[in-house]
């Protein structure tokens, strides 16, 4: 899995991604997991700046 | 009328009207007015003064009566336990902004918007292969959800904390809680040629854009939000040009397609723009444009660039169409959910006649299309809100109160008669209703909460510094950027966010909770008895009169994991501070409030009730803002939601007054 470098999943997680890969209309369970990691680590890429969230948060005007 | 036999005549009228009325009356028709923030004594005032001939003509006919506002009277909070029937602890909303304990940033409470979750890649572009997604966070059934089941038809316009529209009325437009186009509250853009004055200032809810005048044209730049489409982040863009007048005080302005004369100290009409994504696709927004000056310095203001309601690039109602046919049949019109700019005030890039010409705009927008909505209202629910009222207040009560710190004589008395005209231009709106309505129809008008000045502000994270219950990294430091960036969580035991909330540093629950889940509460007990003891060194007065434990003051306990663990009722006049609302801790513990924003109400809720006048009594007694949908279902013959919400506020001196 994920070319030479292998990532050690628990037996029973693995079950689960396998079984719901499938329901979930991925093509294998490494697809599923591709796309699992990818969209947390898009979280975590997003995340905006404390100043971009300071700044979201100072619109409201009982803030200043 | 003594208190004890008014509620006497009321039960009784009740009781004669529920067994003459008939079961789901669908065809009933009932007016449900909104005015966020009216003051229960500032409304009395007005009304024996004879200011407001509506409200007068209307309570003599009717009730005019105090309103028990929700813990904390924010507004978010107060709209949720009216639509509900519920307390916070239903609803899940606790104050403008909660906070994620796992990552401990704070949020806007009252929705969330995800980008789209799959995505197809090809070089630099990312193709969305699914919509985004916007979530309201308000839990609970909404009360026009059950009318609607019983066959009643309801209308639910700006209703705030309802952004997304939950799509259970017949038809809504969102409110409050909608943002603008690049996700905030309102973000306005400055463009100068004399960046001078905002040198060295953190300009809060907007932004300042250096520009020069060459040969007569300015250039500048709108910024929109992130390009979904790019797999880089980066912001959406939109150029546009401004053609200075030679010789006389006014310019051509030109975005796209779209050209607009204005001289020197009006406002344009709403301007469309579009960000162009990718070549097939683009966002569609909208701004008014400014001009403040164009000699010896070029100023421009740009309002936050709103969500388009012809096109509109979130749900903002529903059906979808609604928005459009209101734009196309009243003009567009502010979108964003409060849209009055105090930020442009209180960054001084507006002054207070400009703040006052826009918050007009934005107000005489709302009750144009409530005039043509009423003509058309026949039967069922009518709800609208109205927020010009509180916004104003909040920037300008300080002028009819010489007690306030920030009070000049010279400057301010020029102003007193602000907030009384725009408590007269809410009397004008019931005076056209009942005008205008059909007969037999029942008009309810009500407030969220009340106000009052905003005298004292309260560093909550100061205070539990002094009081040994939150430590800091460097005490000496000058530059805190806030968000809890001078905290050492290790020795922390409890933090305060937002406007009233207070959060025990809990093992489990915060990101690096320190406080064992069994002392939680003996903890509480320590600081509320603290708090409660506290005295303002200034007045002499305590500055926290009321502290609710949210595990104890809330019937309803869904939400209680998200809730803080306190809500302080600040006394009346005094304030939770903004440095402390995001997680600063300044030097003192309460210092005179010297901002622009001079009034409001997040405070003690009993110090703050708002009102609510009916046309005649209903046939459930009304006390809050928690039981009043439950009194408008029976109305319509419905099952109303599980009592609660009590308020006694005539125990509390607010003396209630009947038909005169």
């Amino acid at each position: 899995m994920f070319g030479g470098d292998r990532i050690k999943i628990d037996k029973d997680l693995l079950e689960k991604i396998k079984k719901y890969a499938k329901v979930a209309g991925y093509s294998s369970p490494e697809e599923f997991v591709k796309h699992a990691l990818e969209k947390e680590l898009a979280l975590l890429e997003d995340a905006d700046s404390e100043e971009e969230i300071k700044k979201r948060l100072q619109g409201l005007g009982y803030i200043s | 009328m003594r208190a004890g036999r008014f509620w006497a005549a009321t039960i009784f009228v009740a009781l004669a009207f529920a067994i003459s009325s008939n079961a789901k009356d669908s065809k009933r028709a009932m007016i449900v007015l909104g005015f966020d923030g009216m003051d229960y004594q500032m409304t009395r005032k007005l009304m024996s003064e004879g200011r407001m001939p509506n409200f007068s003509r209307l309570a003599s006919q009717g009730i005019f009566q105090p309103l028990g506002t929700s813990i904390p009277p924010q507004s978010p909070v107060a709209w949720s336990n009216f639509i509900t029937g519920m307390d916070a602890g239903g609803h899940g909303i606790f104050d403008f902004i909660h906070r994620d304990p796992k990552t401990m940033i704070p949020y806007l409470s009252t929705s969330r918007t995800a980008g789209s979750e799959k995505t197809f890649k090809v070089g630099k572009w990312q193709i969305p292969l699914s919509g985004g997604k916007v979530e309201l966070l308000r839990h609970g059934q909404a009360f026009w959800e059950r009318l609607e089941k019983a066959g009643v038809h309801t209308k639910i316009m700006r209703m705030p904390a309802n952004f997304p529209p939950s799509g259970t009325a017949s038809s809504e437009l969102s409110g409050m809680g909608t943002p603008d186009i690049i996700g905030t509250y309102g973000t306005f853009a400055f463009f100068t040629s004399n960046r001078a004055p905002f040198e060295g200032k953190r300009i809060s809810g907007g932004k300042v854009y250096d520009v020069q005048v060459r040969d007569g044209v300015v250039t500048g730049t709108l910024i929109g939000p992130t390009n979904p489409f790019l797999q880089e982040k980066k912001k959406l863009e939109r150029e546009f040009n401004v053609y200075v007048d030679p010789v006389n005080p006014a310019a051509k302005i030109v975005v796209g397609d779209e050209e607009r004369v204005v001289q020197v100290g009006e406002f344009t009409d709403w301007v469309p723009m579009q960000f162009d994504m990718i070549k097939t696709q683009k966002l569609h927004g909208m701004c008014r444009f400014y001009l403040k000056q164009v000699r010896p310095d070029f100023m421009l203001y740009v309002s936050p660039i709103n969500i388009d309601p012809i096109q509109p690039a979130l749900p903002i109602s529903t059906p979808e169409e609604l928005s459009k046919e209101i734009g196309e049949s009243s003009g567009r019109f502010y979108t964003q959910g409060m849209p009055e700019d105090t930020k442009a005030l209180s960054e001084g890039v507006f002054t207070r006649d400009e703040f006052l010409k826009q918050a007009q705009i934005a107000g005489d927008e709302i009750i144009r299309q409530y005039e043509k909505e009423l003509q058309r209202f026949e039967d069922g629910l009518l709800f609208y809100y109205f927020g010009n009222n509180d916004q104003v207040d909040h920037m300008m009560w300080r002028t009819c109160d010489p007690t306030h710190p920030a009070y000049v004589a010279a400057v301010d008395s020029a102003y007193a008669n602000v907030v009384p005209e725009i408590y007269e231009k809410m009397d004008a709106v019931v005076g056209y209703t009942l005008e205008h309505m059909k007969p037999g129809t029942t008009l309810l008008v009500m407030s969220d909460h009340g106000f009052t000045s905003w005298k004292r502000a309260f560093h909550l994270n100061s205070w539990l510094r002094d009081h040994g219950y939150l430590a800091v990294v460097d005490p000496n430091r000058e530059d805190d950027p806030g968000l809890y960036a001078n905290v050492d969580w290790t020795r922390t035991v409890a933090y305060g966010l937002g406007l009233n909330g207070l959060y025990i540093n809990l093992r489990g629950r915060e990101k690096w909770g320190i406080v064992n889940p069994a002392d939680r509460d003996s903890l509480l007990e320590d600081i509320s008895k603290k708090l409660l003891e506290t005295i303002d060194p200034e007045t002499g007065a305590p500055a926290i009169t009321k502290v609710y434990r949210t595990d104890k003051v809330y019937e309803h306990k869904e939400y209680l994991d998200i809730a803080p663990d306190i809500i302080v009722g600040y006394a009346k006049g005094t304030r939770g501070s903004n440095e402390s609302a995001l997680g600063e801790i300044p030097k003192e513990e309460i210092v005179d409030n010297h901002e622009e924003w001079s009034g409001d109400h997040c405070m003690d809720h009993e110090a703050v009730p708002g009102i609510l006048l009916m046309s005649q009594p209903l046939q459930k007694r009304v006390t809050s803002l928690q039981n009043l949908a439950s009194a408008i279902l029976t109305e319509f013959g419905v099952q109303g939601f599980q009592e609660g919400g009590e308020a006694n506020l005539e125990a509390l001196g607010y003396v209630t007054r009947g038909t005169k």
